[in-house]
């Protein structure tokens, strides 16, 4: 106040000038509006206009410099003067890399006290992937990522930090522009939605600004019940000031599965002689026509087909996008408007999507601001019978189906006799049955930001996510024997969220304070209804035509609602010492009435070392060392609703419906809670130029939900309740590096290895735990893996196989005793090996000369075992249908070793069982993405008046190195093995264009 | 400002906490939590007839029940013939801690069931409701209770018989009458589960209306024989009394039976064809309904299915059993070979499926008949019981003269033993009925190919009581294991 009144009178009494002037960007040249423009050591100042041009009044004729600020410029100056002043401002290099977003705001990355890793837009964009959560795949120390399925529109697992639960959900929390989003992938018959964070799969990739991952407690610890799997914080473009600024973008490409070991079916001749050789073993003469097993080389009389060539094709991924950014300082916006289409490698899949978006940010008042994040989407899926091992499924029926049996009828029609197959031609199928699933999609949120003061910020945020799926599966009458059925569904879900926080942020000397407090709440209703019509008209095929007294409904309803208080304080010293804190209150409608609130929190700390005094003789070469420790507990409430109650479900009996118990009550249900303790260190070498983190954290899951053995006398067997243990424990590295940096050349590199160990500590009365496999379906005959006490989180339980007998190509296994049998019954059962890798990781380079740039990108998995059973070989077993290349090698004559069993009709000896013999090291690298761009020099650019021209071609997913036999690809996801009928991953090759004007 | 801000958080939060709990409780919507089920007569009543789930499911009268005890009697044998690998344990009384009958499960899931409407009866004769319908309500479920502890002592206990005779304390079944979520009862005795069995079904057929029909308020059953009523409660009790060796009251509720003229014999033209109709009718008093709408409904696991060459036709008649029977005897006609008469083995044909699908599948399962009621009193008036106008010879006499074969001129133990086996085969009596009479199984080896273990099972012997499941003791450590 006494300075003010000083400086009133200095005004009042002094001689005044007046400065005006216009603020121009070094880079271009461009006006920039919205910078300020202050009088050093006055508080006299202003604002440029949209051309950049600012005047000021009544400057003491004493005041020396004119102050210019701009985020994202480095502070530029200008003496005060008279005459028209032209300031030129300088892009701050270190302002992208110095800012993330965490929760609730951002902070400076060297303010940052838990784990975080960020991705900016530039390195995911170069990236021309379909979806975001494809995008991320290897690029975050920790952040595993993994395509269960190569089928177009498909979503991915992510796991933060390895797995933490068994029957909570694993996801981590995705948050768009401040709004936690939906996890569930709604399409009823897509067979693609193997992970959740299905709304990524629905944003433009090219809409995003940056994406944040927080990793550990003291990050996340503030989305409290949700936060145990890691958050994934995705920030749209907000519109950037100026004139209207357009960009397209066009892309084309070609697609085919990945099969880099050539693992194929057999061909005719090559299965002839297979068959002959398994009728021999088992006594039988394929040269006999009477026999059983009589195999004639006239079979290939009529030619053969290839079925894995008939029933793929090559792929078309095509992608057409324009954007637009402009405003002015109190107004901006950023739109864009894009179409995606994927044509997929099998005959009947596909996947087109259109989506929209509109953001925009208006500056009301001088302390009042509003905006707008509005996203559309609409998608469609045509999936056929992808997934399951169903006859129809071309992934299985294509390594399954004879070579002889031909494709096509002499009349050009689908040959539909094919009783290796039950009689499906999955060609026949993809012409004309259908599985669509279309998914309607608004993601939309408004906030109100106030600020009466500088140091005080209120902000409100209310959004509405909804998403409604037509899904439509059609068994046609020419490929079902003449009956023609019809199942339709429609689920919807409805989600409204209001998030509202106040933040105090001020500065007293070396003393920084932010204090945020918040409020939020949620309500999510999802229904779903579903009709069979088992009998309709196959001209007009829906379910009007069907049978009344057939049809059959079903419908689903669930809701959930939850409420939170949270708060956050942050301070730091002179930008030396760091602390922050964070509490959160969690309800929950998902949690038992004496559970209902859960509290969760964090603290953390940092130390930047290279601050002190004392480190100035190191800094030209050791530009940043800093130290970071936390720790937090959050909690895990991914579980269906209603759990906590006991219910009665329906139950017909003689056409009566009565109820029956099916779930006991239980009120003390809660949250899984995590404890994590994560340490640090952050270095920085000359400049910055070599950057290198190094993670240490320990995660422990306590109050897991598990389901716990009763006493019948109860009235049930078991009970959802919290109890169990996990721990995962690891160590990350990050490395970035810009090695040569000339303005003609410049070359960078990065690397991140992750190493994860997970340990089941208890699993309450349990010596183990199955695994059930939602895949596994009707022909679910158990999982390959445990969860077992002390061990990883998944270990592998299978008999224990020795290998060939050399003297005459019989199984062995070892039994009870250690001994050697031929007898499977005998076989013991051990545990061995595991899905988990022992490290996992990837690195990227990119080299630029002049407008030329080549990138390349590495994932790899290391030390990770997989479970490879083939559907298709059974050493002989199966004289129906076709096998594949995997069984070739076989035991022929006494003294071969390394061989597989000899194939043997009918096999009673079943060498063919789940056994240690199928597990291998499942070890990969993967080159997931070369690109080779070109960006048009700024001469021709400015002759033709354009602000940007790149063109590039990219090959994605070009080689994988492995030794995995019996598969096309080696990513099987967590569990480690693969049904055999999952959509193999695929390789694209892309080209586009991307223009600015 | 600072305490402005203090005052507005402290505010809302105390606001937002206070009104929170409605807004955070949700109640799933297309279940019933369990509260509210039972809150009301209609819920009750649903809540009841749920009690016969599993009743009809293939872990208890829907199959295993039947088919396991036709096994380990040595009236079935294991066939070879499309051979799916099922029934080997019971034929080869393989039972062990860690593999055994899953009747306990069953049972207490049962119980619980039961339990869970007769303590909430109380207060729920409002409006249109009265005492009485309660009391239905009520005694269903006392019978259910009862059959459910009978089944289950029947299965982890010795015979009553002998228990009386030789160890008073000999264990049986914890007795639930009230399910508690946190309880852990103890085994009681063979002999007090025995009497509560008793008590449990007196009350019953004391509260029931005698004109009670469960139709009357599930108006859309399909099948009223398989619901209780007052007669289903006094044929239990006819059962029980006889397995305890209570001649005179197992006679008695015969009679009862027998007396309440709803029950009509099924002549020999018609008793090869009443097997695998849509309703039982004549001789039935108590069954299971098979139908493939029945949430129950065991697909591949189905009585039909399983004990059909069609299906999986494990289950095959031994010799033994067949060779009891007289030419022209009716009965014959309930075996039947395999469609192309190639094999030569004789399955039961009393499950021949419904005819709804074109697989064997879906049949009435009987739980009690007339001719059981006409047999117990046999034996009981053989054993020293006295009815007015009814002999052992009499009684036995409505049964062949109705199948077709000579009568009896007088009644000894073996003609008690071979009628009864001989008219319940392939109903789940004869192993109960051996181990009353503590008898031993006998299945000489060249009967009973495939039979890997215990041809001969002595009585007494352990191998009578099952073992207890290892995973209840587990979780329930005042439960004590039967001896080996």
């Amino acid at each position: 106040m006494f300075a003010l009144l000083v400086a009133s009178l200095g005004i009042a009494t002094a001689q005044t000038i007046t400065v005006t002037g216009r603020v121009v960007a070094e880079k271009d040249g461009q006006p920039i509006p919205g910078a300020y423009v202050l009088v050093n050591g006055t508080t006299i100042g202003t604002v440029t206009n949209d051309l950049g041009e600012f005047g000021i009044k009544s400057v003491p004729a004493d005041a020396k410099e004119i102050i210019v600020t701009f985020l994202g410029m480095t502070t530029a100056s200008a003496p005060v003067q008279a005459e028209p002043l032209t300031i030129v401002m300088h892009e701050d290099a270190t302002y992208l890399d110095d800012v993330v977003v965490v929760a609730y705001g951002t902070v400076r990355r060297e303010a940052a006290t838990g784990s975080v890793t960020s991705v900016k837009n530039e390195q995911l964009a170069n990236v021309p992937a379909t979806s975001v959560d494809k995008m991320l795949a290897g690029k975050m120390a920790g952040v595993t990522i993994t395509s269960g399925s190569g089928q177009p529109g498909s979503t991915s697992t992510i796991r933060v930090r390895g797995i933490s639960s068994i029957n909570a959900g694993n996801e981590p929390l995705w948050v768009v522009d401040g709004i936690p989003v939906m996890a569930g992938d709604f399409r009823q018959l897509s067979n693609a939605g193997v992970g959740g964070g299905s709304s990524s799969t629905f944003l433009n990739p090219n809409d995003i600004e940056s994406i944040t991952v927080l990793k550990d407690a003291a990050a996340a610890s503030v989305y409290g019940s949700r936060a145990a799997n890691g958050v994934i914080l995705v920030t749209t473009k907000s519109g950037k000031a100026g004139k209207a600024r357009f960009t397209a973008r066009a892309k084309y490409g070609v697609q085919q599965l990945i099969n880099d070991k050539n693992w194929r079916p057999l061909t005719g001749s090559e299965l002839i002689d297979y068959r002959r050789v398994a009728a021999i073993n088992a006594g039988h003469d394929p040269y006999d026509p009477t026999d059983q097993y009589y195999t004639p080389e006239t079979l290939l009389a009529n030619g053969t087909t290839n079925w894995y060539e008939e029933l793929t094709k090559l792929g078309a991924l095509q992608e057409y996008e324009i954007n637009a950014t402009g405003g002015t300082n109190k107004a901006s916006y950023y739109a864009s408007a894009a179409y995606h289409s994927n044509d997929g490698v099998f005959y009947g899949i596909g996947y087109d999507r259109f989506s929209a978006r509109v953001n925009s940010d208006f500056q009301l008042l001088k302390s009042l601001k509003s905006g707008a994040r509005f996203n559309l989407s609409y998608s469609n899926s045509d999936s056929g019978q992808m997934g399951d091992l169903y006859y129809s499924n071309p992934q299985y029926a294509m390594f399954s189906i004879l070579p002889w049996t031909p494709f096509k009828n002499e009349d050009g029609s689908f040959n539909v006799n094919i009783p290796e197959n039950s009689d499906t031609n999955p060609a026949a199928d993809a012409h004309y049955d259908t599985y669509n699933d279309k998914d309607y999609r608004l993601q939309g949120s408004i906030y109100l930001e106030w600020k009466p003061i500088k140091q005080l910020t209120f902000k409100t945020t209310n959004a509405l996510e909804f998403v409604y799926v037509d899904s439509k599966q059609y068994w046609s009458a020419e490929t079902n024997k003449g009956t023609a059925t019809l199942f339709k569904y429609w689920s919807k879900d409805l989600r409204y969220t209001t998030s509202n926080t106040i933040t105090y942020d001020d500065k007293f000397g070396l003393h920084s304070v932010r204090v945020l407090a918040g409020q939020e709440a949620m309500v999510d209703t999802y229904d779903y209804l579903g009709g069979y019509s088992p009998n309709v008209n196959p001209l007009i095929p829906f379910p009007n035509t069907s049978t009344p007294e057939a049809d059959e409904v079903a419908y689903s309803l669930s809701d959930e609602s939850m409420v939170s208080f949270f708060g956050v304080a942050d301070y730091n010293y002179d930008n030396k010492y760091y602390f922050q804190g964070s509490v959160r209150a969690d309800g929950s409608s998902l949690f038992g009435s004496a559970n209902r609130w859960g509290v969760f929190w964090s603290v953390g700390g940092s130390w930047n070392i290279t601050k002190e005094n004392w480190m100035a003789p190191t800094r030209d070469w050791l530009s940043l060392a800093k130290i970071r420790a936390s720790y937090g507990v959050n909690g895990n409430n991914n579980i269906a609703a209603y759990r906590a109650y006991g219910i009665y479900s329906t139950m017909t009996y003689g056409s009566y419906v009565g109820m029956v118990p099916s779930r006991p009550e239980n009120p003390n249900l809660s949250w899984e809670k995590n404890r994590t303790v994560n340490v640090g260190i952050d270095l920085g070498f000359f400049d910055d130029r070599l950057t290198a983190s190094v993670d240490w954290y320990n995660r422990k899951t306590e109050d897991m939900l598990l389901s716990k053995r009763v006493p019948y006398t109860t009235g049930f067997g078991s009970n959802f309740v919290n109890i169990g243990s996990i721990r995962n424990r690891g160590v990350e590295l990050q490395l970035e590096g810009l090695i040569f940096n000339t303005p003609d050349f410049q070359w960078t590199a990065g690397f991140n290895i992750a190493f994860n160990r997970s340990k089941v500590l208890d699993l309450a009365d349990s010596e183990y735990l199955s695994v059930s496999d939602s895949r596994a379906g009707a022909q679910n005959s158990g999982t390959p893996v445990r969860i077992v006490k002390d061990k990883s989180l998944y270990t592998f339980y299978l008999r224990d196989w020795y290998g060939v007998n050399p003297s005459n190509g019989d199984p062995l296994w070892y039994d009870e005793e250690g001994n050697l049998t031929s007898d499977v019954s005998k076989a013991r059962y051990i545990y061995k090996g595991s899905p988990e890798p022992k490290a996992t990781g990837g690195f990227n380079t990119s080299l630029t000369w002049k407008g030329l740039t080549l990138s390349a990108f590495f994932e790899f998995v290391y030390g990770n075992n997989v479970f490879m059973a083939s559907q298709f070989d059974l050493d002989g077993y199966d004289m129906t249908g076709n096998t594949t290349t995997y069984s070739l090698g076989y035991w022929e004559k006494p003294g071969d070793t390394g061989v597989h069993p000899k194939p043997v009709a009918g096999n009673p000896k079943r060498p063919y069982s789940n056994s240690t013999r199928y597990l291998q090291d499942g070890s990969y690298m993967r080159i997931k993405d070369v690109t080779l761009s070109y960006s048009l020099p700024e001469n021709v650019l400015k002759a033709i008046k354009m602000q940007g021209i790149r063109v590039y071609v990219s090959a994605l997913n070009p080689y994988t190195f492995h030794n995995v036999k019996g598969v096309m690809d080696p990513e099987l996801g967590p569990l480690g093995y693969s049904m055999g009928a999952s959509h193999t991953m695929v390789k694209s090759l892309v080209g586009g264009i991307e223009v600015s004007f | 400002m600072k305490k402005i801000l203090l005052y507005i958080t402290t505010l809302t939060a105390v606001m937002a906490l206070s009104g929170c709990e409605g807004f955070l409780t949700k109640e799933p919507q297309l279940q019933q939590s369990t509260e509210i089920t039972l809150s009301t007569y209609s819920g009750l009543n649903d809540a009841t007839h749920g009690a016969y789930y599993y009743i009809a499911s293939s872990g208890w009268y829907g199959q295993s029940w039947v088919v396991d005890a036709e096994m380990r009697s040595g009236n079935g044998m294991k066939s070879n013939f499309a051979n799916s690998n099922r029934c080997t344990q019971a034929y080869n009384w393989n039972y062990t801690e860690d593999g055994t009958s899953g009747m306990w499960s069953t049972a207490y899931v049962t119980i619980a069931m039961a339990n869970n409407v007769i303590d909430n009866l109380e207060g729920k004769a409002v409006g249109d409701v009265t005492e009485q319908d309660l009391n239905n309500l009520k005694a269903e479920c006392l019978f259910i209770r009862a059959f459910a502890h009978f089944c289950n002592v029947l299965t982890y206990g010795q015979p009553y018989t002998w228990c009386v005779a030789n160890d008073k304390e000999s264990l049986g079944v914890p007795y639930v009458y009230h399910t508690d979520p946190n309880g852990k009862p103890a085994r009681e005795t063979v002999i007090s589960n025995y009497e509560n069995i008793v008590a449990d079904l007196l009350e019953a057929e004391k509260i029931i209306d005698p004109e009670y029909d469960a139709q009357s308020v599930r108006s859309s059953l399909v099948d009223p024989l398989a619901a209780v009523n007052i007669s289903t409660i006094q044929a239990l009790l006819s059962r029980v009394y006889l397995y305890m060796g209570e001649w005179q009251n197992a006679a008695d509720y015969a009679t009862k039976v027998i007396e309440s003229g709803k029950y009509e014999m099924w002549t020999a033209e018609e008793y090869p064809t009443v097997w695998g109709k849509e309703l039982g009718s004549g001789e039935i008093i108590f069954e299971v309904y098979g139908k493939r709408t029945n949430s129950a409904y065991a697909s591949w696991e189905d009585m039909s299915y399983l004990t059909s060459p069609e299906g999986s036709g494990d289950p095959q008649a031994a010799q033994p059993l067949i060779d009891l029977y007289a030419e022209g005897d009716v009965r014959l006609d309930t075996y039947r070979t395999d469609a192309n008469e190639e094999s030569g083995i004789l399955w039961t044909a009393k499950y021949p499926g419904k005819g709804d699908n074109a697989a064997p599948d879906c049949n009435n399962i009987v739980i009690f008949r007339l001719s059981e009621m006409y047999l117990n009193r046999a034996e009981a008036i053989m054993r020293g019981a006295t009815v007015a106008d009814a002999t052992a010879v009499s009684d036995l006499n409505v049964i062949t003269s109705n199948r077709g074969v000579a009568p009896y001129t007088s009644v000894g133990p073996v003609d008690i033993q071979n009628e009864r086996r001989k008219e319940l085969a392939w109903e789940g009596h004869y192993l109960y009925d051996l181990a009353r009479w503590n008898m031993p199984v006998e299945r000489a080896e060249a009967d009973y190919p495939l039979l890997t273990m215990n041809h001969n099972v002595p009585f007494p012997s352990t191998k009578w009581a099952l073992p207890l499941p290892k995973s209840e003791l587990d979780v329930n450590p005042n439960l004590v294991q039967n001896p080996k």
